[in-house]
């Protein structure tokens, strides 16, 4: 008779219970030496520390491996005070984004020369050598001909090797179009925070808040700081702090929450500016902070410039000398009111925003919002009450404003037409406040870093870049603009392009797939010679002349990126457990061949350097360096001189940060007081830049640049206007409102959609749906599990509708990342609606933020 | 001597369904066959609406039915350990299914074949681990009950290695489902413990046993705003 398994524990653990008074170590060997002899076979049990790379979280992560085969991946505990507790279950299903049958194993190239979403490429393997030398002919002939006809592209591909290895690249070769994939995600948010205070990035500082605001932010779902926010937020909770969320949708976030307000889209800055207007009305604003770190003392002319003496500094109205003067210790600045200088009529800055929003009565955010009156009232009470305005606290031995409110948001507020105007309301609101950088605020990230951030942008004509980066068409884009690729590539003489693109290297990104219109993405490809270096074939990469493997997160070196968080921060690598197929090279090693190949690798390695920073620990020249070896010397750099033993063991190092670090390292040491630059309230960069504009336009009859649209999106305050989008004036006869939003299941590049754990979290993970309110669905016959047809101005798609009380009824949300298009993707992994070739897009001409969220559209019962 | 009991706070839930997908990692998932779902619903209406999150899986009864009744029928292919834990043999189990409908919570998952690959074209390293160097647990057959076992897998370890104690506390001997909670919604360990950190839990936040009235004493239990779910 087999010797049965559960007998043996029942007896053992009784064995155990009965010798634990009697000779607890002898009995516990019997135990061993039983399970031994168990007929299992033994297996040896190690762990690994390192970090996911699922998403932009970088959670630590400790993989338990069993004889060199990727068992199970766990949270790494260790990292839990300075980021993660848990991981998400994109993180504990990892296993299967390296054995995935699906994965590409050997570079291939086409046979089909017809390229489309529909068309079988042929693919031929071959071999690397033939790969590095088709790719390095094609390079040699484009660098001497024109380097900047090369064009690199990633998205996730900036977190497995880092964005700086493709920038030395980029830089080495000669080309300056290096495009990273901001604009799909929070880049007016960035812009907003550039041209506010100086650089981007912010947190709100939970551990000491009692009211938060979430517009549109989702960090129970997935967002950037997710894995922290998430039980950081839970635990404050529990404390007391008081959670409104304000979406259309109820989505995890807003249902965890103490209030759920659901505004109509994109008016989200119609209810800031109302909230602003009240507080003014009701003088529950921190004057002291308006005066002494911002500049809505700046004085306003009529063409909205602010008022400068000879050496370019800001005057203010001295209301001792009642006269114009620079701000110093011996002036005291007018917040409020209008003055005449040299006989000309000014205003401040926070005179004329008050003057700007004396229409946004809680009636009219209404209206306008959808959010009633009460609900607005209600809000701006909240706010006067628990933001204390005056109040300070000691921490540290250090004296500090204490303000314990906080206005957050990822893509809510900003992945709109005017998503930087958005988060500009969401600034101007919390400089009203007071809460910026203050105990129980938002914390900011790297204040003033770039001063060149207040300065107008010259709106270049014509771009030097193929996405048209700080150009006249998007004049303060900071971190490229993905999108517009495509849109250059199919007519290059109409953006001014001197030149035409000839070949792209997408690295991990399925950008054509994710951005809005999608379909035109697509076209683009067509133009070009491609390589695409993936996991698996996704469509991009059905689109490629040649697709190179990459190795996953789970097989290849890399010093991680990582997230801090208000009071720590931690320096962290990846390692590699496993080469699941015997993959020879990873994109880390592609560029060094490529680099080898062209005859730039000395120009390589400089670049590196520069861009790692690495002065101490530098790559030489002369050799070769695997990644291993890359990763080591920016760990040494990075860390000043740890042993990378200690990398290998723990995976990271983390530091707590000082109070003075995290509280008065900000706008208290840059902007605060007399004789420093001042918080941009105002942000009058934005009227020189569209004087640029202007002139840009003039100058080379640009006849595309609608001055309208330019004149509106920058404006130096936000306004109520910003609250409607092209398709919300001009889709009349479409009657919803269409938005989307992101589940934790899946992410855009198509690798998450072929891992059958995370097909297995439930009977509605495999495909996404058309939500719709019941009473809408009630009106139009419709029940949950019915086809459905969506139609926008762009086109249709058909699907699934989920009828739900969750969600405004005038308003249907459709998820991302499903309804895969490629041809090597089985059935089970195509299932859903690919929402993203419908959504129009009207990009944010200041930052070329991508709108996903400004759709209207028709749903008809199938 | 020990109890162990798991405590899910459905308050701090979110949802996100880590624990779900560590299940199937931990336990070498059945396709269709699921030993930890979550439940998901909506409360309420426009535009006074939650969704309530929270999972099940096996609750692991003092009075288990499904034993009661895999006995009375004489298989005795279940059974419930010192420490509470109630277990499936496989090679008794003849897959009759009567343990199902008597299950209050709907736990018991009769396969109707054993995890061959989760992708049909091809198996992976993971899939490829020998049955032999799997624990017993993990050694599925055709057609029979399998259920949560509270990963007893790890927790013999902890006995094992003479570190009871340390159940619910060390990572290695903790279920994986409250192990990767990203909000710590979860809690496991021994409720007899002296400062039993579960039984501190259950009392301060008035966690409570679902379906109470069954009858079958469950040692999983809930934080739940709003009464049952």
């Amino acid at each position: 008779m087999p010797y049965n398994r559960r007998e043996f524990i029942k007896t053992s653990v009784a064995l155990i219970a009965a010798a634990k008074m009697a000779t607890p170590l002898k009995s516990i060997a019997a135990v061993a030496a039983k399970a031994k002899h168990s007929g299992i076979l033994e297996s040896t049990i190690r762990y690994v520390k390192s970090t996911c790379a699922h998403c932009v979280n970088f959670c630590g992560i400790n993989v338990k491996m069993e004889n060199d085969v990727i068992r199970a991946i766990y949270p790494d505990p260790e990292r839990a005070p300075f980021y993660n507790v848990g991981i998400c279950p994109k993180g504990v299903s990892g296993v299967f984004n390296t054995y995935n049958p699906y994965r590409i194993k050997k570079p291939l190239k086409r046979s089909n020369p017809k390229k489309g979403l529909d068309q079988d490429p042929g693919w031929v393997e071959i071999s690397w050598e033939e790969a590095f030398e088709t790719i390095t002919g094609k390079l040699k002939a484009i660098r001497q001909d024109d380097p900047r006809k090369l064009i690199w592209q990633h998205g996730h591909g900036k977190y497995l090797i880092g964005d700086k290895f493709p920038k030395a690249f980029a830089k080495a070769f000669g080309t300056p179009n290096l495009v990273h994939r901001t604009t799909t995600c929070e880049a007016a948010r960035h812009v907003a925070d550039e041209l506010t205070w100086g650089y981007h990035g912010f947190l709100p500082d939970i551990e000491h808040c009692n009211l938060l605001l979430n517009f549109g932010g989702n960090y129970f779902e997935a967002e950037q700081f997710a894995r922290w926010l998430d039980h950081a937020t839970t635990d404050a909770k529990e404390r007391g702090m008081k959670i409104v969320v304000i979406e259309p949708r109820l989505s995890s976030t807003a249902s965890k929450a103490d209030e759920w307000i659901p505004i109509r889209p994109g008016k989200d800055v119609v209810l800031i500016l109302g909230l602003a207007r009240l507080l003014i009305k009701q003088n529950t604003i921190d004057e002291e902070f308006l005066l002494s770190t911002t500049n809505a003392t700046a004085l306003v002319a009529g063409d909205e410039t602010l008022l400068k003496d000879d050496n370019g500094q800001l005057l203010v109205w001295d209301e001792l000398t009642q006269s114009a003067k620079p701000f110093s210790d011996n002036v005291k600045p007018a917040l409020r009111g209008s003055y005449l200088v040299d006989g000309k009529a000014y205003v401040t800055a926070f005179q004329h925003f008050s003057n700007s929003i004396e229409e946004i009565t809680p009636a009219y955010v209404a209206e306008e919002a959808g959010v009633p009156e009460k609900k607005v009232f209600w809000l701006a009470e909240e706010l006067a009450k628990q933001v204390k305005i005056g109040a300070t606290v000691v921490m540290d031995g250090h004296k500090l404003r204490y303000r314990p409110v906080a206005i957050h948001t990822f893509r809510g507020l900003s992945a709109k037409e005017f998503g930087v105007q958005n988060w500009r309301a969401g600034l101007v609101l919390q400089m009203l406040l007071g809460s910026i950088d203050a105990v129980g605020g938002i914390n900011l990230h790297s204040v003033y870093k770039k001063p060149q951030y207040f300065d107008a942008s010259k709106a270049e004509y014509p771009p030097s870049r193929v996405d048209l980066q700080e150009s006249v068409f998007f004049p303060h884009a900071t971190h490229n603009v993905a999108q517009q690729v495509a849109q250059t590539v199919m007519d290059p003489k109409h953006y001014g392009l001197e030149y035409i693109p000839e070949m792209q290297i997408f690295y991990a990104t399925n950008r054509p797939f994710s951005t809005s219109d999608s379909q035109k993405q697509f076209a683009s490809l067509k133009k070009t010679y491609n390589v695409v270096i993936e996991l698996v074939m996704t469509e991009t990469a059905q689109m490629a002349d040649i697709v190179l493997p990459d190795l996953t997160y789970l097989e290849s070196w890399h010093l991680s990126p990582s997230r801090y968080t208000p009071r720590t921060k931690h320096t962290a690598i990846r390692q590699p457990l496993t080469n699941a197929y015997q993959i020879e090279h990873d994109a880390y090693s592609i560029l060094w061949q490529l680099s080898k190949r062209l005859g730039i690798l000395d120009d390589y390695v400089k670049n590196v350097n520069k861009q790692w920073k690495l002065k101490k620990h530098p790559l030489q020249t002369g050799q070769d360096y695997s990644a291993e070896q890359a990763v080591e010397q920016i760990w040494l750099e990075q860390t000043k001189g740890k042993d990378f033993a200690y990398a290998k063991e723990h995976g990271f190092i983390g530091k707590h940060l000082s109070v003075e670090k995290t509280y008065l390292s900000g706008v208290d040491k840059k902007f605060k007081g007399a004789g420093k630059p001042k918080m941009n309230f105002y942000a009058e960069q934005l009227v020189h830049t569209l004087a640029n504009v202007k002139q840009q336009k003039k100058q080379h009859s640009l006849k595309m640049i609608d001055l309208d649209r330019y004149q509106l999106a920058l404006s130096p305050l936000p306004k109520k206007e910003h609250g409607f989008p092209t398709p919300h004036r001009e889709a009349k006869a479409f009657p919803f409102y269409l938005i989307t939003y992101k589940r934790m299941y899946r992410n855009q590049s198509g690798n998450t959609a072929l891992n059958p754990i995370l097909n297995a979290l439930g009977p509605d993970v495999q495909e996404n749906f058309v939500l719709i309110n019941q009473k809408s669905a009630d009106q139009l016959s419709i029940k949950t599990g019915e086809q459905v047809v969506v139609e926008t101005r762009v086109g249709k798609v058909q699907g699934k509708a989920k009828v739900i009380e969750g969600i405004r009824p005038d308003t249907l949300a459709i998820s991302y990342h499903y309804g895969q298009q490629s041809l090597a993707f089985p059935d089970s992994a195509k299932q859903g609606i690919w929402i993203n070739s419908v959504l129009e897009n009207y990009s944010d001409v200041v930052s070329g933020m991508e709108s996903f969220n400004d759709s209207k559209c028709r749903l008809i019962k199938v | 001597m020990a109890k162990l009991v798991r405590v899910i706070d459905m308050e701090r839930c979110m949802g996100c369904r880590a624990c779900i997908a560590a299940c199937h990692m931990e336990n070498h998932y059945t396709p269709g066959s699921p030993w930890n779902e979550m439940v998901e619903y909506e409360n309420g209406t426009y535009p006074d609406v939650r969704t309530i999150f929270g999972t099940m899986a096996c609750m692991h009864c003092e009075d288990a039915p499904c034993q009661k009744i895999c006995d009375e029928i004489n298989v005795h292919a279940i059974s419930k350990n010192e420490y509470g834990v109630v277990m499936v043999d496989y090679d008794k189990c003849t897959g009759c299914g009567y343990c199902a409908p008597v299950c209050p919570y709907g736990v018991p998952q009769l396969n109707k074949q054993a995890p061959q690959s989760l992708y049909p074209e091809q198996e992976t390293p993971y899939e490829a681990i020998p049955l032999a160097q799997r624990h017993p647990l993990h050694q599925k057959k055709n057609n029979v009950m399998e259920k949560c076992t509270f990963c007893w897998h790890k927790l013999e370890k902890a006995i094992i290695a003479g570190e009871p104690e340390l159940i619910g506390k060390k990572p290695e001997y903790t279920p994986s489902c409250d192990l990767v909670c990203p909000v710590n919604a979860r809690l496991f360990g021994d409720i007899d413990q002296q400062d039993s950190e579960v039984k501190q839990y259950i009392g301060k936040k008035k966690a409570a046993q679902l379906k109470k009235e069954s009858g079958t004493n469950p040692q999983v239990y809930y934080v739940v705003r709003g009464g049952d779910f």
